[in-house]
């Protein structure tokens, strides 16, 4: 097992400086490749994300049509540079497909695919650096994507991760972190307080369940404030740019 | 139905006209709420009960509020309240020109990539025969479908009928249509594209442009004589001397750089581009910093322009 | 590829009708669990459980290997989790499709992450030699829900097993067969159960261990993991119709009592079975 750590210090400071309820600092932007229809950085902490969206388009292969609406297509691929040892992670690496399940079925009930029979939207993220709290930086960087893309959403998704330390909630953990304490990670629709994706992997005592999910919502409920900011910032950009 | 951003009109106007001839029903004040606001998707656009909801909104089961679904500008005619989203897929109607790229030949039809959620299709009983016979198109035909477009050739088309899938079907049935050569192609976002009267330009640099609707661009050497009726098949193109090159070049490189600053595409717009882009050579057009120096030049011009319009 | 079988539109809206007016087909209350039944066969660490139709087997192994160089003095556990067209006709033999890839995973965190099985005791010779532990769980028949009755299955097969005993003396390792020395059974520390619930209308209503036939409408579902000692081991909750907290809270507490109840009668088939030989 590994040796004991000290997560939280003396002063309440955990291994990064930051108290039990603060987020990592994040930064965002949308629009950042030229290609895609829609794209989206994402900075949380030290863990980076990107994400291309194309879509609606012509199907690839036949087998994937649905005659009354679009079909999602999410590809995850984390970076041979993302991690302390550089290795080639495999595409059908089964964690990683589990998460871009997960990614697919988040936003299968959010975006209206009806509008879009027999059309495919394919998200492809790429995790550039890993410190932690996978899913929910894939969860927030196709969520801004899939708004720069213009696809219609029922409401922003937005995901936060909390554990457990010392008995205590504490909100983002970072990758040292979620190795030693039990981590729940909480995607929100801001709008109406509704819970689309719930995960966690190890042991957690069903009387701090719900303080550790009461916090992460709380911790989407801030990440939505960024990503909404960052939106708007982008939209008033190009109107200014177009606006002659 | 003219997109543009407009800045917010000064009062001095009594009647709202817009540029349809519509005049606005509304209050002033519930006017101003709804001009150039910005929404999110699940923000409440309004909670008045009164108005329609078009592309872009959706009403919260719950709530019964209207939200919005897309991030964009509220866009308001009268009653029916619709939000723009700033880079969206192509979305044609029906007498719209378009550009577009042969994908697949399959019976009796051509499926044709035009930039938007689907493949449009054009029927071999949509296209004009070589030598302008009119017949109907046999099995012969159908077996020789290759030899009019096969997959990868570029051409400009008008859109006949929409499905209800969303997506449409292509005519070629005028001399002006069909398959493209002699120039260069670029790729705009649709949004830029204004709808006009013709989108078949020719710039005083001599240079033929013809704007698609959905975001595709053909720059080309200007010809004087039409295409002969027998030839409008080939795949030939003709000799292009030097000077036209670097013209096409020019005008090509003006294009992507108003792309780049999200500023609308119409002949107007690229004749200055193309003007403030003399002062480079062709090649440097392609740098971000001498993109910037030309659009602001445009951006300039045009407000001088439109001030003078006013008065 | 065969597609697979859907009940008609009727159906459906029929027992949906009657979920909403709290009935089920097989005259269950929502929160019920099918009949469970439990038997073991006739070798160490091979059990077989049925929950209602569905029918799952697993089998547990175990070798000397090699530990893993990041953990020298651990013991490995594998699970082996293949769908075959036997109960999903749909599924190409080879390809793992993506419901097998979720149903996998969610075991391997219900047994292995969950630290359900002790792996340090699984060491022979730090380093060198320890124990691998292979539990293959074979789908027999689908009729919904095979996550928990997979679960069920591998939990009780590895109380289930006994191990042959070992003597180290130095590096020396020799290992006993079971006509010389009784096999030893593996240390678990505690029992994951799986609890799956399954949503419909919005997250209206609910359903715990939907049938095939239930599963095909469902909205959105989700999984629960929880031991006797009231701690969440693993949860999943993947997309699918949005829900209230109090909701997720409400199904934790059902969750709860759910478990007991299936960890008591694992305990009384391995009691019985014990108490046979």
């Amino acid at each position: 097992m590994s040796s004991r750590l000290e997560l939280i210090g003396p002063q309440g400071l955990r291994t990064d400086g930051r108290r039990f309820n603060e987020l990592r600092n994040m930064n965002c932007k949308p629009s950042v490749l030229s290609q895609a229809d829609g794209s989206a950085y994402i900075e949380q902490g030290n863990t980076k994300c990107l994400a291309a969206v194309y879509g609606p388009r012509e199907a690839r292969t036949k087998a994937q049509v649905l005659h009354n609406r679009a079909n999602i297509n999410v590809e995850i691929s984390l970076a041979p540079f993302s991690m302390e040892e550089r290795k080639k992670r495999s595409k059908s690496d089964k964690r990683i497909l589990e998460i871009a399940s997960a990614v697919k079925q988040t936003f299968e009930p959010i975006i209206m695919t009806e509008l879009y029979a027999r059309s495919q939207i394919d998200i492809y993220l790429q995790i550039l650096q890993f410190d932690g709290g996978t899913v929910q930086i894939c969860i927030n960087a196709a969520t801004l994507a899939i708004i720069d893309a213009g696809i219609p959403m029922k409401d922003y998704v937005c995901a936060c991760s909390a554990g457990c330390i010392d008995d205590e909630p504490v909100l983002d953990l970072n990758h040292l972190e979620e190795s030693n304490t039990p981590e729940l990670t909480v995607a929100l629709l801001p709008k109406n307080d509704k819970i689309t994706l719930l995960q966690m992997e190890s042991r957690l005592h069903i009387d701090k369940f719900q303080q550790v999910m009461e916090m992460a919502a709380k911790g989407c409920k801030e990440i939505h404030t960024v990503l909404d900011k960052a939106v708007r910032e982008n939209i008033k950009d190009l109107l200014k740019k177009s606006s002659i | 139905m003219t997109f543009q951003f407009l800045s917010p009109k000064p009062s001095s106007y009594t009647n709202k006209v817009d540029a349809d001839g519509d005049i606005d029903m509304l209050l002033k004040t519930e006017r101003e709420n709804f001009e150039t606001k910005v929404v999110t998707p699940g923000e409440t656009i309004t909670h008045a009960t009164q108005y329609m909801g078009g592309h872009g909104t959706y009403i919260s089961p719950e709530t019964n509020q209207r939200l919005s679904s897309v991030a964009g500008v509220v866009d308001r005619v009268n009653k029916l309240i619709s939000i723009r989203p700033l880079h969206t897929r192509y979305t044609g109607e029906i007498g719209d020109l378009v550009i577009g790229r042969i994908t697949e030949v399959s019976q009796k039809r051509w499926k044709v990539d035009i930039n938007s959620r689907q493949d449009a299709v054009l029927l071999l009983s949509s296209i004009n025969l070589p030598g302008g016979v009119q017949r109907r198109k046999t099995e012969a035909d159908e077996l020789q479908m290759r030899k009019f477009f096969s997959e990868g050739d570029l051409l400009v088309a008008e859109v006949r009928e929409t499905f209800q899938d969303g997506s449409f079907s292509l005519h070629i049935r005028s001399l002006k249509y069909g398959k493209l050569r002699n120039g260069s192609f670029v790729i705009v976002p649709p949004a830029l594209v204004q709808r006009c009267k013709t989108h078949f330009h020719t710039l005083p640099c001599g240079v033929n442009l013809t704007l698609g609707l959905n975001g595709y661009i053909w720059v080309s050497k200007h010809t004087t004589q039409t295409v002969e009726e027998l030839a409008i098949y080939s795949n030939e193109n003709e000799e292009i001397d030097q000077e036209n090159r670097e013209a096409i070049a020019r005008v090509c490189n003006s294009i992507s750089a108003l792309s780049r600053h999200f500023m609308c595409i119409n002949d107007k717009m690229i004749m200055l581009a193309y003007e403030a882009s003399l002062n480079f050579p062709v090649k440097d057009l392609l740098k971000l910093d001498v993109m910037e120096v030309i659009t602001s030049e445009v951006s300039e011009k045009m407000i001088l322009l439109k001030a003078g319009m006013r008065r | 590829m065969v597609k697979e079988f859907e009940s008609s539109i009727n159906e459906k809206d029929f027992i949906l009708q009657g979920i909403k007016e709290g009935l089920r087909l097989d005259n269950r209350d929502i929160y019920d669990f099918r009949q469970l039944g439990i038997t073991f066969g006739p070798d160490y660490g091979r059990s077989e459980v049925t929950l209602g139709n569905t029918r799952v087997l697993a089998k547990v192994s175990c070798e000397v290997m090699r530990p893993y160089q990041d953990r020298p003095a651990e013991g490995m556990i594998t699970l082996s989790t293949e769908m075959s067209p036997m109960a999903f006709p749909s599924v190409e033999p080879g390809r793992p499709s993506e419901e097998e890839i979720l149903v996998s995973r969610i075991l391997e965190k219900a047994i292995k992450r969950s630290r359900a099985i002790d792996t340090e005791g699984l060491c022979i010779v730090a380093n060198e030699k320890v124990w691998s532990i292979r539990v293959d769980i074979h789908f027999l028949d689908h009729d919904g829900n095979i996550i928990d009755a997979a679960c069920i299955a591998a939990i009780s097969a590895l109380a289930h097993f006994r191990r042959p005993d070992i003597t180290v003396i130095g590096e020396e390792v020799t290992i006993h067969s079971i006509e010389q020395r009784n096999p030893v059974p593996l240390s678990i520390h505690h029992m994951p159960i799986c609890v799956t619930f399954a949503f419909f209308e919005n997250g209206e209503y609910v359903v715990v261990d939907p049938t095939l036939q239930e599963e095909q409408i469902r909205q959105g579902d989700m999984t629960m993991t929880l031991n006797i000692h009231k701690e969440i081991c693993a949860l999943s909750k993947a997309g699918g119709t949005p829900l209230k907290m109090e909701t997720i809270i409400n199904c934790s507490q059902i969750a709860t009592t759910k478990a007991k109840w299936i960890t008591e009668q694992i305990q009384a088939a391995l009691d019985a079975e014990k108490s046979k030989k």
